[in-house]
């Protein structure tokens, strides 16, 4: 694309309504630091930022705000890193999902490190964050292409014994690539840290398959993201 | 009499929000409190005007400022608008949990934030949310035609997507885009003379 050619897709890039390749294409153009274009951007946000002034106000509940602040505040567990708070919070980023979450991912002994890989891939300014729904189950997943990928999941179908979750990377060439196994929580969830590196990823997929993983997946996903 | 005041207003607010990035950079005690009480309810009404549930905006409103907090440092704070840039990720937010939400869901998943990316919140106007700014906005608002409205109506709250509008309205692409073009530039006109006023 053209500076011209984009020029017309400044505001509905600001409003966030821009399509698919369009949308992919201004950012990248963005951030090659194109100055007429950030300009114009940055004009078309300052109207659609002054366009909250027309917002009906409503007054949020009193715990929203010692919900926001219980997430940074330090906490006295001396086990508990100063990290721990705000890197919880990080999961919680999954929003509904992560009431159910957090206390499952504290419980575990390997919570931290779980939590600090989990952490550097939602950080990561490259990451990708897609999220899924009905009918199979809901939730979320986070693609760093340099640091891993953070699935998250509630409402997973129940698994028969014998059986495990596998993760698949689609790529956008060839077969699917396995991205490990995981069981899940007694409760539905599911928070699942595949950290390193990951090329090429169109899509990540979900499905069921004998204990120890497949080498290709059996079943059809029940879960499908395009990244 | 009233400009100087405005001025010195505009520049307080921003001079507050400078330290406030910092603040918030060197996780002080209470940065993250006072960034709640000056965005808190803000936020929580973009994203109420779209989702339209209580207990969704309460939330995406928390998940809101858990990003503020995770992506502060790539923030630049002497130069970034921290206001703009929060109600940014928040109407995200919103419209990410309405277009995957449904019968919404299986066309291909947005990109989350690509358009609030902290870098272009650099040097912009930095603006007074107060009662006196939202009669300004209705009524540069009321100066759209009525295809302008709607469409910046589905935009801003139902986060539709220039081709969903034309599908929705009946209306070709081209028209809808012109129509939300045209619409940004009378609000941009509109609230430009007011930032100039
Ligand atoms: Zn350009």
């Amino acid at each position: 694309m053209t500076c011209e050619e984009l020029k017309p897709e400044y505001g509905a890039y600001a409003l966030g309504i821009a399509e698919g390749e369009e949308k992919y294409e201004i950012a990248a153009h963005l951030a090659s630091q194109c100055v007429e274009c950030v300009a114009g951007v940055r004009s078309a946000m300052s109207t659609v930022a002054a366009m909250s002034g027309a917002v009906e106000m409503v007054d949020p509940p009193a715990r929203l705000r010692r919900r926001v602040l219980a997430m940074v505040a330090p906490v006295s567990d001396s086990w508990m890193p100063a990290w721990v708070p705000w890197a919880v919070s990080g999961v919680m980023a999954v929003g509904l999902l992560g009431v159910v979450l957090v206390p499952t991912l504290l419980q575990r002994p390997q919570a931290t490190s779980k939590l600090e890989q989990a952490l550097s891939i939602l950080n990561d300014p490259v990451t990708r964050d897609v999220s899924f729904g009905e009918p199979a189950a809901r939730g979320r997943v986070f693609v760093s292409k340099n640091k891993g990928v953070v699935f998250i999941a509630a409402n997973l179908p129940k698994l028969a014994a014998g059986r495990t979750f596998q993760l698949w990377v689609i790529p956008t060439q060839g077969n699917p690539i396995s991205a490990g196994t995981f069981r899940g929580e007694t409760d539905s969830s599911a928070v699942y840290v595949r950290p390193g590196p990951i090329a090429d990823v169109a899509a990540m997929a979900l499905t069921m398959e004998p204990e120890g993983g497949s080498p290709q997946p059996t079943m059809t996903p029940f879960v499908v993201t395009k990244l | 009499m009233l400009i100087p005041w405005l001025i010195l207003a505009l520049e307080l607010s921003g001079e507050h929000d400078k330290e406030l990035a910092r603040r918030l950079q060197r996780r002080e005690p209470g940065a993250m409190d006072d960034l709640y009480k000056k965005y808190g309810k803000l936020a929580y009404s973009i994203i109420f005007a779209v989702v339209r549930d209580t207990g969704v905006a309460e939330d995406l409103a928390q998940e809101t400022f858990l990003r503020v907090w995770t992506r502060i440092q790539a923030f630049e704070a002497g130069r970034g608008a921290l206001g703009p840039w929060l109600l940014a990720i928040a109407r995200n937010r919103a419209i990410d949990h309405v277009r995957s939400s449904g019968a919404r869901m299986g066309r291909g998943t947005v990109e989350l934030d690509s358009n609030a990316h902290p870098s272009l919140f650099v040097d912009l106007d930095r603006q007074i949310f107060d009662k006196d700014h939202a009669k300004v906005v209705r009524a540069a608002i009321a100066k759209l035609g009525d295809n302008q409205r709607e469409v910046i109506r589905l935009a801003y709250y139902e986060g539709l997507s220039q081709t969903e509008m034309a599908d929705k309205l009946g209306q070709p692409l081209g028209t809808v885009k012109t129509w939300v073009r045209s619409a940004l530039k009378v609000l941009r006109a509109e609230l430009g003379q007011e930032a100039a006023a």
